[in-house]
């Protein structure tokens, strides 16, 4: 009984036919369904329906869904969401493409998740026979999944102790201003071995700072690079390493402005991991440890 | 070509049609304040002091409200002008840089690209 993984992020975008350029196109990812203003994307090694929805108007997230358990886990989810005093509503299969009925819940941040375990299979682009490292023909970058996203809320310690109490997430790694409850700043969790699947840091409710895709290593991520360069992508800050997570990085912006990141590496976690801790004073190190330099509005920059 | 001034820094560059005036400032090696250039985050957003703009790409309310536009606030990662512009970038310096401009998307290219500067 259990959370999976992220299973999609819906974002909305400026403009629809330069966002499928991006992500289609400069990422990789192939289109699986359209409808009036909106299309839904998977990345090459996903088997579900889709991982990424893009959606014309505006900018920002609408609300990101995680696949779980189907044993029961919904239910299960539902009680301690409403104990906890969260506001949540069944959803119906169809109310997104390819995803069968679920839960809705509005985070203590504002945020709209989704939980739901029936989802459309459409299978990797290597099959499961005997398949190929990676399929022939890709575009772009060629990213194979997403991995995690990292949202702002006014009050971290909150919704720590939601994603805790209510999903069973663990905390991986906290960056804190003091002892205190109200001094956590930043809190990076996860629900099956990765070091996160959700992260979230002080700021607005509401608000997404990026999502991020998976790639395979380091030489994956210079070559990512390569591909923003000549499609004229703007960096935020990368190739770098984390501290946090001990992930290679690097943050751009779509062509709305929404960020994105491309990842790879980090260690395991696993239900025995204790959680590591950051200080302020390091907190540049914990986001970039290559540079140890990050500007002020690194944190702030929200879409 | 319309001419972008920044005060109180009192720079001066010629903005290409269809370019922005981040753009513009970067292509003559001025780097102001901006994240996304992209048109969805608002780190750029200054007073247009003087001139018209225009968005030709769709701006997100959410990140430059109409009133904030009738207010003289403008975007300038987004915004062209389409006559001489004053923006005023307030107390944060233009930073030099030598910045690339994006590139023609497929392969060689005879395009010269260097009369900017
Ligand atoms: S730099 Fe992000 S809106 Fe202009
Ligand atoms: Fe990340």
């Amino acid at each position: 009984m259990a959370v999976i993984r992220l299973g999609y992020v819906h974002v909305r975008v400026t403009d629809l036919a330069q966002a499928r350029q991006h992500y289609q196109e400069t990422l990789g990812m192939d289109p699986v369904h359209e409808e009036d203003g909106r299309v839904y994307l998977k990345s090459w090694d996903e088997d579900d329906h889709h991982s990424v929805v893009l959606e014309e108007g505006g900018v920002g997230l609408v609300k990101f869904g995680y696949k779980v358990t189907g044993d029961g886990t919904l239910d299960a989810i539902e009680t301690r969401a409403r104990s906890f005093g969260a506001s949540c509503e069944r959803m119906s299969k169809g109310d997104n493409a390819g995803v069968g009925d679920g839960l809705r819940v509005t985070l203590p941040s504002d945020h709209v998740l989704e939980l739901y375990s029936d989802v459309e299979y459409l299978g990797t682009n290597v099959g499961k026979l005997n398949p190929a490292p990676w399929p022939r023909g890709l575009r772009g970058i060629g990213v194979p999944r997403i991995n995690h996203a990292l949202i702002t809320t006014e009050d971290p310690a909150l919704l720590e102790r939601f994603f805790q109490d209510v999903l069973a997430f663990r905390p991986a790694e906290r960056l804190v201003a003091g002892d205190e409850d109200s001094d956590l700043v930043g809190s990076w969790m996860y629900c099956g071995d990765q070091p996160h699947d959700i992260a979230f840091v002080k700021g607005a409710n509401g608000k997404l700072h990026h999502f991020a895709y998976e790639v395979d290593d380091w030489s994956a991520l210079l070559r990512a690079g390569d591909v923003m360069s000549m499609d004229d992508v703007p960096i935020d800050f990368g190739p770098a390493r984390h501290g946090i997570t001990r992930g290679g990085t690097i943050y751009f912006f779509d062509p709305s402005g929404n960020r994105n990141e491309v990842f790879s590496g980090g260690y395991r976690t696993g239900p025995d991991f204790r959680p590591i801790t950051w200080t302020m004073d390091q907190a540049a190190r914990g986001i970039n440890y290559t540079h140890r330099e990050i500007d002020q509005a690194f944190l702030e920059v929200v879409t | 070509m319309p001419r972008v001034t920044v005060v109180p820094h009192d720079v001066r560059v010629q903005a290409r049609p269809g370019e922005s005036v981040v753009d513009a400032l970067r292509r003559a090696g001025w780097r102001s304040r901006y994240r996304c250039r992209r048109g969805g985050c608002g780190v750029c957003k200054v007073p247009l002091v003087e001139g018209r703009v225009d968005y030709p790409q769709p701006v997100a309310e959410s990140v430059l409200a109409a009133a904030e536009r009738d207010s003289g606030l403008c975007l300038p990662c987004r915004a062209v002008p389409v006559t001489d512009v004053v923006v005023d970038l307030g107390a944060e310096p233009l930073r030099a840089v030598l910045a690339s401009t994006a590139l023609p998307r497929t392969g060689f290219s005879r395009t010269t690209e260097q009369e900017g500067r």
